[in-house]
């Protein structure tokens, strides 16, 4: 179990905005709503609801405030169906919201004005952008049709782009004919061909093995870096995070409920850390009372949550112990500090509810 | 303009190169065409075995007829081979979202939608139809005057941009219903009023009929206005159907416009 205390953290506070140097994504108050239709069950309900249906308001997003400078790495976390990829199919200009007002590089994005849409990227993890059947060298040059971008940059940015992500001899074959890491790998160069100074990230590492998911971590590092790009990424993978996103913005129920810093996440959400004993032996039951924790022992591996605020004064302690042969302190994995992030955010709403009812 | 241009030229090289590489299937698409309409054909000339003119004093004898029917396969094979693919596409695009990577793309939307996609095999059936008309207009009792010549490309654009209108229509209701498989359905009725000549229209249920698809729908004047410039005389009647096919044709263009735009502001966007 982790002890997490939530705080729905808001940056309406315009210091907030202008704490952010070079925004070039401003939101506020921006909501979604859609109208659903529920489908009753059975064939005489079916027919009833031919003439008469049921609806719903659902609200995506709820109001969010959000404001993200040039150069940032954004990670945006929530659950499924927390409202993450509403936010980016707003500020992407692909729907249209309820409420509220966002600006992305000056620019409305639903008004959908080309000089914005040339300055931009979205891709999406779980859905293919390139042509199925033709190789992808034919999206890129339709690419470089589309983005009006000049011939030698195009070719200069194209193998520069292969060239990082290893696909060189890959930009000749079909699409169809690809891994889904690789034709991953190809989504990412057509969508920076144009040089884009902002990029939008949906699930990009989704259902990748670990070696492609290092790979396009240390490329969208590189290319950040070194354009100063802007990115909002949204995932369900920490190592994504961990490995990309100084800044994480959580979201659940079209809401913010956390803004800061990843470092920020783990001081903030977490009361204890791991430590982890490795021992001569496999402790007996004494041993194990000895050191005063709740432990979980795998043979002669003893795991131990500590009181953060404890860890200095315990530790010394534990290692004058015999038969400590080796000793780690770790923060709780960031996995099970969201996973709670998010539970304890339901728990709330179910408290909410209830009151309410 | 001329980016649009290198544009469509560039999807009409993918698909042609993807065409190439189903070489089989592209070939079967030509032949069942080109065997559907072959039938048409015979069906027609089996017609007039019994008769020398359908609908008596209207003119469309066995000539003027089969360039008609020359002008209608023209019309439809520009329609199916360059936006019907699109339009059909669009359905899923809607379902699955993948309408999303379309609208973040600094193009106008209509265009990529109604354009992406080229189905060169639909082509054959222009082909013979230009065929058709090579055979059965220097068969006329009276050769079309030179205006003819220059006003049949124009109504030809005309009818392709009345039909173009109606796909463009239909395919934004995709948006709005999130599921429109009936699309071809839907279309293959309103084009079949559009197959035959307006004078087969007539009497109490004909008439009304008749100035429902000519004024409110005007699929009429979509092949009877190029096809009656061509193969019949030019009367006062012919001027007034070209002037409506040209009306019809920017009201087609404006009105899809607008349903599509509206269409588009109110996409919803699949779940990812």
């Amino acid at each position: 179990m982790v002890f997490l205390y939530t705080r729905r953290m808001h940056n309406s506070d315009p210091s907030a905005a202008a704490a952010v140097s070079d925004p070039v994504i401003r939101v506020e108050a921006l909501a979604k709503e859609y109208r659903v239709y529920d489908k009753p069950e059975g064939l005489a309900a079916s027919v009833r609801s031919l003439f008469h249906r049921t609806s719903r308001v659902v609200e995506a997003v709820k109001g969010v405030d959000l404001t993200v400078g040039r150069g940032e790495f954004v990670a945006l976390l929530g659950p499924n169906g927390a409202g993450k990829t509403t936010l980016l199919k707003l500020l992407s200009g692909i729907i249209t919201p309820s409420r509220g007002t966002a600006r992305v590089l000056g620019h409305v994005p639903w008004e959908r004005a080309d000089d914005f849409r040339r300055r931009f990227a979205l891709v999406m993890g779980q859905r293919n952008q390139l042509w199925w059947d033709l190789p992808a060298a034919e999206s890129f040059r339709l690419h470089q049709e589309i983005y009006r971008i000049e011939p030698s940059r195009f070719e200069r940015t194209r193998d520069e782009l292969v060239d990082m992500l290893g696909v060189r001899r890959l930009i000749l074959q079909p699409v169809r004919e690809l891994s889904l890491g690789e034709r991953m790998k190809l989504e990412l160069v057509a969508a920076l061909l144009h040089e884009p100074e902002v990029l939008f990230l949906d699930e990009p590492t989704i259902g990748l093995d670990v070696v492609a998911q290092h790979t396009i971590h240390e490329f969208l590092r590189g290319v950040q870096s070194r354009r100063r790009m802007t990115v909002v990424l949204t995932t369900h993978y920490m190592k994504d995070v961990a490995a990309l996103c100084e800044r994480v913005v959580v979201i659940t129920r079209g809401d913010i409920l956390y803004d800061g810093s990843l470092a920020e996440i783990v001081d903030r959400f977490t009361t204890h850390k791991i430590v982890t004993l490795d021992l001569d032996e496999v402790p007996d039951q004494a041993t194990i009372e000895r050191f005063g924790f709740p432990c979980e022992c795998r043979g002669p591996q003893v795991i131990m949550r500590i009181d953060r605020n404890r860890i200095a004064e315990v530790l010394p302690e534990i290692l004058g112990s015999a038969g400590v042969r080796d000793v780690s302190v770790e923060d709780v994995p960031l996995e099970e500090i969201v996973a709670e992030l998010f539970r304890s955010d339901a728990r709330d709403a179910a408290a909410s509810a209830g009151a309410a009812s | 303009m001329n980016r649009y241009v290198a544009i469509f030229l560039t999807f009409a090289r993918a698909c042609l190169v993807r065409d190439m590489t189903f070489r089989a299937n592209f070939i079967l698409e030509c032949v069942t065409s080109l065997g559907w309409m072959s039938m048409n054909l015979a069906f027609y000339l089996l017609v007039f075995t019994f008769t020398p003119e359908i609908g008596k004093g209207t003119g469309w004898s066995k000539e003027p007829f089969f360039a008609f029917v020359a002008t209608g396969l023209i019309i439809n094979s520009i329609v199916q081979a360059f936006f019907m693919p699109s339009a059909e596409e669009l359905t899923e695009m809607v379902r699955t979202g993948g309408l999303d990577a379309v609208l973040v793309q600094p193009l106008d939307a209509q265009f990529l939608l109604s354009m992406h996609r080229v189905d060169f095999s639909a082509l054959a059936n222009g082909l013979v139809g230009v065929g058709l008309l090579a055979w059965a207009v220097p068969r006329l009792d009276q050769p079309p005057p030179p205006v003819a010549w220059l006003l049949y490309p124009i109504l030809i654009v005309c009818g392709v941009a009345i039909l173009y209108g109606f796909v463009i229509m239909l395919a934004a209701a995709t948006i709005l219903m999130g599921r429109n498989q009936s699309l071809y359905d839907f279309w293959f009725y309103i084009t079949n009023f559009s197959r035959y000549p307006a004078e087969i229209y007539s009497g109490p249920w004909g008439g009304p009929l008749r100035m429902l698809c000519t004024f409110v729908i005007p699929i009429l004047l979509v092949v009877n206005v190029p096809a009656r410039v061509i193969a019949q005389p030019l009367t006062g009647q012919t001027w007034i159907g070209v002037a409506a096919a040209v009306i019809a044709a920017a009201a087609s263009l404006v009105a899809s416009r607008i349903v599509f735009q509206r269409a588009i502001a109110a996409y919803r966007s699949a779940s990812s």
